[in-house]
């Protein structure tokens, strides 16, 4: 296992983030237009370093060893990262972010005990935001709403039983050190 | 008085459905109309009309209201508000009122979902066929070319062979103007398992159908499948009242928003009206105003069931025991919502393309109320706020992310399925819209109170709905989520301590009675007042009863018909003087 290149573009190790938490390909999430404006939300919604901490946590997870049989990066993120009474709370508010479009104001005992910024509120980031979520993604083919997707589109079955788009894979990343962005899978 | 006095034919408050219906008839037969609207403008064409759904988009609440901007001079009923107790309607109890209405160029055809029913025949005559609430002094009959009428203003799109039933008549080769809206794939999947299913009401027998909704469109962008009837449809593909203001007749025509009527000025010897006070206000979020007198031959209140009976006892008409607001009668609804045990496409298409007509109607009425479905196919966004609570259940309570999250999500949320049942209310004296000098606006003026029970015939008529709700479930396989706990809010009302948990449809009506005679009414058959013979009342509040079906469809085809006596009657005013 090699040392990794240290990821100079913050907004890319954001995306690989949210890819892993998210469950979409980091390529679907850039093309949603909303990376760069989540990033400075997150930003803005935290005390300063906590989400560098978070992105460090998360880079750090694809350093380590492999564990026997390969314990992927999701699960890994879950032990490490999810659990962790600080970095937790911020990690599931970025997931509500990209699903909603919307922060979560971080509760009370987590602003006393790791400091609290003016604009943890709850908010809608834009109007964009709102369209973009991938709550309407994950509910079916559906662009968000309100988007229209064709007169009558509604009469049909859902494209896929399991609700997925097409054309955005799976984001089991592969355990390669290093790799800014995973490869998307097509199916 | 600092503005300046004008003179007109007609003086209408409100730029609803209703007033822009009778304003776009007279200004086409040659009268000079006003219309003052309370609220801000909207859009009278698509060009200016983009702009109304980017301000819902960024709102943090997509509550019905989200899309129209509230103003300091017309303040409005919110959600919110109604659930803290706080806000423009003070509420007299017992029972909740959890309703709300725009004030705004457009009124509730703003932001409604747009199914238009036909009351049923039998609607008309509750007293002689089932010996409770009111008969109207209109049959069926008398309304139904008006309906034909409103259905090719407004557009609706339907097939006759869906709409025929329970006696609604159409006349051979009528046909309505556009192409029915598809079922859901939702719709479809139900159909497939209870279309025939029977169930028994007090020892009748009904078969059950899943029928498509008469939708009002009137549109040129066809219906794009947002999903976001309400709060905005983002392409206009709805109707709204808007498209009807730009039909009149534009010369004849002066539309001015955000003027709200404080006042029917009443000469107190010929008892006609002479003149209408209204507030103008420039800012909306400021209560400086100028005021002005608007002075027409004739009047018309349009402004809401609501808003006109409060302006009629803001200007202190209406003898010591006035039917004015008396008798408000809405639907409360009950809501299920579960999972299906497969995917039927939940949040795809226009909000409710379906419904279950057939225990609208029935010798069951006699001992309690009538219901009728509606089918969402928006899962379960207005009963539990998903998708949003959803995601927040599967990531914060649940633990779930990345490829467990997304799967999760899509493993449940396309089997979301909710009903609204509507359930049918009668007239009551003990349900009313009053003022009261306590509850003033910025402006002055008095808010309504709203006093409202719920009463045994419609709680009957809750249980009823909620067994065959429960029948329907359990035939096509759906498992029962519904939880008024975690949901948003529905009060709750007690029979025979069995709580049931409703939520308001918006459908007020009842508060200006129309009536044959004058001692039992406050409106003639043409929405004429009795006392004020130049003034007409309009809208829901003139029914009577109001059966299972929304209000809109009947409403305009009144609203018609009123345009139609007046055009007469204003021609004839005119003369005299």
């Amino acid at each position: 296992m090699s040392t990794a290149e240290p990821v100079a573009d913050r907004l890319d190790r954001f995306v690989v983030m949210s890819a892993l938490l998210t469950g979409f390909g980091p390529v679907y999430l850039l093309g949603t237009g909303m990376a760069d404006g989540y990033l400075r939300a997150t930003d803005a919604a935290l005390p300063a370093g906590v989400l560098d901490e978070l992105l460090d946590a998360f880079g750090r997870l694809g350093t380590g060893p492999a564990g026997p049989g390969g314990t992927d990066l999701e699960t890994a993120a879950g032990q490490a990262i999810l659990g962790d009474a600080k970095l937790g709370p911020v990690a599931r508010n970025v997931i509500l972010l990209w699903y909603r479009g919307s922060w979560t104001a971080l509760g009370e005992e987590w602003r006393s005990a790791y400091g609290a910024s003016p604009l943890d509120t709850d908010h809608l980031v834009s109007a964009e935001a709102y369209q973009a979520g991938l709550q309407w993604v994950a509910a079916g083919p559906h662009p968000a709403p309100p988007r229209q997707y064709g007169y009558g589109a509604w009469a049909f079955p859902p494209a896929r039983r399991t609700g997925r788009a097409p054309g955005t894979a799976s984001v089991k990343l592969p355990r390669r050190s290093g790799a800014p962005h995973a490869p998307e899978r097509v199916p | 008085m600092t503005g300046e006095d004008e003179d007109y034919d007609v003086v209408i408050a409100g730029a609803g459905v209703n007033g822009a219906l009778i304003a776009k008839h007279l200004t086409r037969a040659g009268l000079r109309v006003l219309v003052l609207e309370a609220g801000p403008a909207t859009a009278l064409s698509f060009d200016g009309y983009w702009r109304h759904p980017d301000h819902c988009y960024a709102a943090t609440s997509k509550g019905p209201e989200s899309t129209w901007p509230p103003a300091v001079g017309a303040p409005r009923p919110e959600v919110a508000d109604i659930r803290s107790g706080t806000g423009y309607i003070a509420s007299g109890g017992p029972d909740k009122y959890g309703n709300s209405y725009p004030r705004a160029q457009g009124g509730p055809t703003l932001h409604w979902p747009g199914v238009c029913l036909r009351m049923l025949p039998e609607d008309f005559q509750l007293r002689t066929r089932f010996g409770v609430g009111h008969d109207w002094p209109l049959a069926y009959a008398d309304l139904e070319p008006y309906y034909r009428r409103a259905e090719h203003e407004i557009g609706v799109a339907a097939d006759v062979a869906d709409q025929a039933h329970h006696g609604i008549e159409f006349p051979d080769g009528y046909d309505y103007p556009m192409h029915r809206i598809p079922l859901s794939f939702s719709d479809q999947v139900l159909a497939d398992t209870i279309d025939g299913m029977r169930v028994s009401l007090g020892g009748e027998s009904f078969a059950l159908r899943v029928r498509s909704n008469p939708a009002w469109r009137n549109s040129i962008p066809r219906r794009d499948g947002n999903t976001s009837c309400t709060p905005i449809c983002p392409i206009e593909a709805k109707y709204n009242a808007g498209k009807t203001l730009a039909q009149a007749d534009r010369g004849n025509l002066r539309l001015l928003a955000q003027a709200v009527v404080s006042k029917v000025r009443v000469d107190p010897a010929s008892g006609m009206v002479e003149g209408i006070e209204y507030q103008r206000y420039a800012d909306p979020g400021s209560p400086r105003h100028t005021t002005g007198v608007a002075r027409g031959r004739a009047y018309v209140l349009a402004a809401h069931a609501v808003e006109n009976a409060r302006i009629l006892l803001a200007s202190g008409l209406g003898r010591g025991d006035t039917l004015i607001g008396k008798g408000l009668i809405d639907h409360p609804a009950l809501c299920a919502w579960g999972l299906s045990p497969v995917p039927v496409g939940a949040y795809r298409g226009p909000l409710s393309t379906a419904g279950i007509e057939d225990l609208r109607g029935g010798a069951f009425r006699a001992r309690h109320a009538a219901f009728r479905f509606d089918i969402g196919n928006d899962g379960w966004r207005a009963t539990t706020g998903a998708p949003d609570t959803s995601v927040a259940d599967a990531v914060t309570r649940q633990g779930l992310y990345g490829t467990r999250l997304r799967d999760h999500l899509a493993a449940t949320l396309p089997r979301h399925v909710r009903f609204s049942i509507a359930i049918e209310q009668l007239r009551s004296q003990a349900n009313t819209v009053t003022i009261d000098p306590r509850y003033l606006d910025a402006l002055g003026n008095p808010r309504p109170v709203i006093s409202y029970h719920i009463d045994d015939y419609t709680t009957a008529g809750m249980a009823a709905a909620a067994e065959v709700c429960a029948q329907v479930f359990e035939q096509a396989g759906i498992t029962d989520c519904t939880d008024p706990e975690a949901g948003t809010w529905f009060p709750s009302v007690s029979r025979d301590g069995r709580v049931f948990r409703y939520h308001g449809m918006g459908h007020f009506a009842g508060t200006h009675v129309m009536g044959r005679r004058a001692w039992e009414s406050v409106v003639d058959t043409d929405q004429r007042s009795w006392e004020h013979r130049n003034l007409y009342v309009v809208g829901s509040g003139s029914f009577p009863t109001m059966g299972t079906s929304s209000p809109a469809l009947t409403t305009a085809a009144l609203a018609l018909r009123t345009a139609e006596q007046m055009t007469v009657t204003v021609g004839t005013l005119i003369k005299a003087f």
